[in-house]
């Protein structure tokens, strides 16, 4: 029967090559808007590595005028002593200006280990781990006294670890990275530029709060803080720092702000290609009820020949389903080109995924168009349909 | 082979009734070649459809190869038409979309036939009808008695017990109509096939054995 349902498709190659076309074509389009659905939405079950609730941000002004380094490491240890005992405040941290869901980074890259090791930088104090909830999955997170170490001490994400050091424990072993660091901590990872950002290699570096570029303070809050404490932490940051221009942010309201960035195209592409599905939905149905209505004679004679309906049935669903998975056998040529000739700079797997959730979900469309229409041609009267013509 | 005791059918609507058959007994043994006649709309269609178990009496009992009809389920009935009855119909009912061969193929794409013995019994069958070498031809390609002599070797390749033709010569001319009707009585004395045709011409129903004649759904001869 297959061999006769392919004779039948290649025989009205004419009339069958428009639906063809359009399913080839879903298919692409389903292909691409998957592919970035699923680039984006397979780091949502990634930790992003630090919490956002109960988190402010206050980014302080940087025009220190007036004041030598003394003067500002005196009222940077004010500052965070008098936040650190302000009611509410459960944690206090500083870091240097690469704040989260700023698109910021501070990259660097070196060979001093006889291959390329590239990381993004940050540089935190000893509350870090503490004020954004960071996870040491190794090692330890830096202490005050690690300022006088003999090497310097970093600590990075597992991703670096398993990117440059797999299968071993790197933790108190000395590296060539931009000069002799010694490595005293693995995190599992702090994706600070939102929830769809991919996994890159981090590396943070001990920044005293007393250092002149500790220009962004986190703060750690109790549970249910009103938002009315803003004011009161505006007023202490002004009068300590002199300064009126700061901000104060709330970090889960920035990450929603910026997790919309990446939903919103996501959404409306999923919509489009929704409304997509759906044309091809209803073209299918049209051209399936066109074909069994002008094809009620053949139905009638087949019947007549021994076909039971249930062999109706199946035939015009097969025929619909042959010309799908011919439409997309055509299609996944194409869209395998995209990871095998690296024309996107995103994992193969992530393609390979998407061909086969779009054919799933053309092949299930077809087959939900295809069982009514086909029901319909297997009731068709034999006696009724071989006098019609 | 062949009996329809007190066959009846009415076909109704909210409004009206049609008997299209009225009591009719008919008994038709092995080997016969019966034709039916009678005026347009007197149901010699119909009354070929229920032997044929493509439509179903409203009343009476048909027995078809030693069956009785009524109580064979749907596919029950697909896979007895399949086996033992041949249909010719008066316009071909040829798939255009499928070359000669695969055309004769049909009947045995639904019994459980090798594609290379579907391919060797459908040669045999148009090699029988004198068509072989329009084995690869498309229906459009052919002339009416052509078509009408594929629709036989289609019929034929089965090898049925019964055949039913629908005024297999309705459309042709008289040469082509007498080519087919050739055929057919050859298929009959040679093949011992039992055949009942539908016709209106009464040349080709004096060649059979018999003849039926239906008026306003009853028997009259």
């Amino acid at each position: 029967m297959i061999s006769h349902i392919l004779k039948l498709i290649w025989n009205k190659k004419s009339n069958n090559s428009l639906l063809i076309i359009e399913i080839f074509l879903s298919f692409l389009v389903l292909f691409a808007v998957l592919s970035y659905v699923i680039y984006n939405t397979d780091r949502l079950s990634i930790t992003t590595g630090f919490e956002t609730e109960n988190r402010w941000l206050i980014y302080l002004d940087r025009n220190n005028d007036g004041m030598d380094s003394t003067a500002i490491a005196e009222m940077k240890t004010t500052l965070k002593r008098e936040l650190r005992a302000m009611p509410n405040i459960e944690a206090v941290s500083f870091t240097n200006g690469v704040g989260p869901y700023s698109n910021n980074t501070w990259q660097s890259s070196s060979d001093d280990m006889g291959f390329e090791i590239f990381s993004r930088y940050v540089y935190a104090d000893e509350d870090f781990e503490e004020t954004m909830g960071i996870n040491v999955i190794e090692g330890r997170w830096f202490e005050e006294d690690d300022v006088n170490a003999t090497y310097e001490p970093m600590i990075v994400n597992e991703f670096f670890m398993n990117e440059y050091f797999p299968d071993k424990s790197m933790v108190d072993s000395i590296i060539l990275f931009d000069g002799d660091k010694r490595v005293v901590g693995v995190i599992d990872d702090y994706r600070y530029n939102g929830i769809f950002e991919e996994p890159v290699s981090t590396s943070f570096f001990l920044q005293p709060h007393t250092a002149e570029r500790a220009s962004i303070v986190y703060l750690k809050l109790s549970p249910n803080t009103p938002k009315t404490f803003e004011e009161e932490v505006s007023k202490t940051v002004e009068s300590i720092t002199k300064s009126s221009s700061f901000v104060i942010q709330d970090l889960s309201a920035m990450e929603r702000r910026n997790s919309r960035e990446t939903w919103i195209p996501m959404i409306a592409l999923l919509s489009i290609s929704g409304f997509l599905c759906i044309n091809v939905a209803l073209g299918l149905f049209g051209v399936l009820w066109y074909n069994i209505n002008n094809r009620r004679s053949e139905i009638g004679l087949r019947r007549a020949l021994g076909a039971s309906r249930q062999s109706i049935a199946s035939q015009f669903t097969g025929e619909v389903l042959m010309l799908t998975v011919l439409a997309v056998l055509v299609g996944i040529f194409f869209a395998v080109q995209v990871p095998l000739l690296k024309l996107i700079d995103i994992p193969p797997v992530i393609f390979y995924r998407s061909m086969l959730y779009s054919a799933l979900i053309i092949l299930t469309i077809v087959v939900i168009c295809a069982l009514y229409p086909s029901a319909q041609a297997s009731r068709i009267q034999p006696a009724t349909a071989l006098h019609e013509d | 082979m062949i009996s329809l005791q007190n066959v009846s059918k009415v076909y109704r609507t909210k409004t009206i009734e049609t008997t299209a058959l009225n009591n009719i007994n008919l008994e038709v043994p092995k080997g016969e070649f019966l034709s039916i006649m009678g005026p347009s709309g007197c149901g010699k269609s119909t009354l070929l459809n229920i032997i044929g178990l493509l439509d179903e009496p409203s009343d009476g009992a048909v027995i078809v190869a030693g069956q009785t009809v009524q109580k064979y389920s749907s596919k029950a009935t697909s896979r007895f038409r399949n086996e033992k009855l041949g249909f010719i119909f008066q316009s071909f009912h040829l798939i255009p979309d499928l070359k000669v061969i695969d055309n004769v193929e049909l009947p045995l794409l639904y019994r459980n036939v090798s594609g290379k013995e579907r391919r060797r019994l459908s040669e045999e069958a148009l090699e029988s009808v004198g068509l072989k070498n329009r084995m690869n031809h498309f229906p459009n390609q052919l002339s009416g008695g052509q078509k009408q002599r594929v629709a036989i070797a289609r019929a034929i390749v089965g090898k049925p017990e019964i055949i039913l033709a629908d005024e297999p010569t309705g459309n042709l001319d008289s040469v082509m109509g007498n080519e087919v009707m050739d055929i057919l009585m050859k298929l009959n004395k040679e093949g011992q096939t039992t055949i009942v045709m539908v016709t209106h011409d009464e040349n080709m129903a004096r060649k059979t054995n018999r003849l039926v004649r239906l008026y306003d759904g009853s028997q009259i001869q």
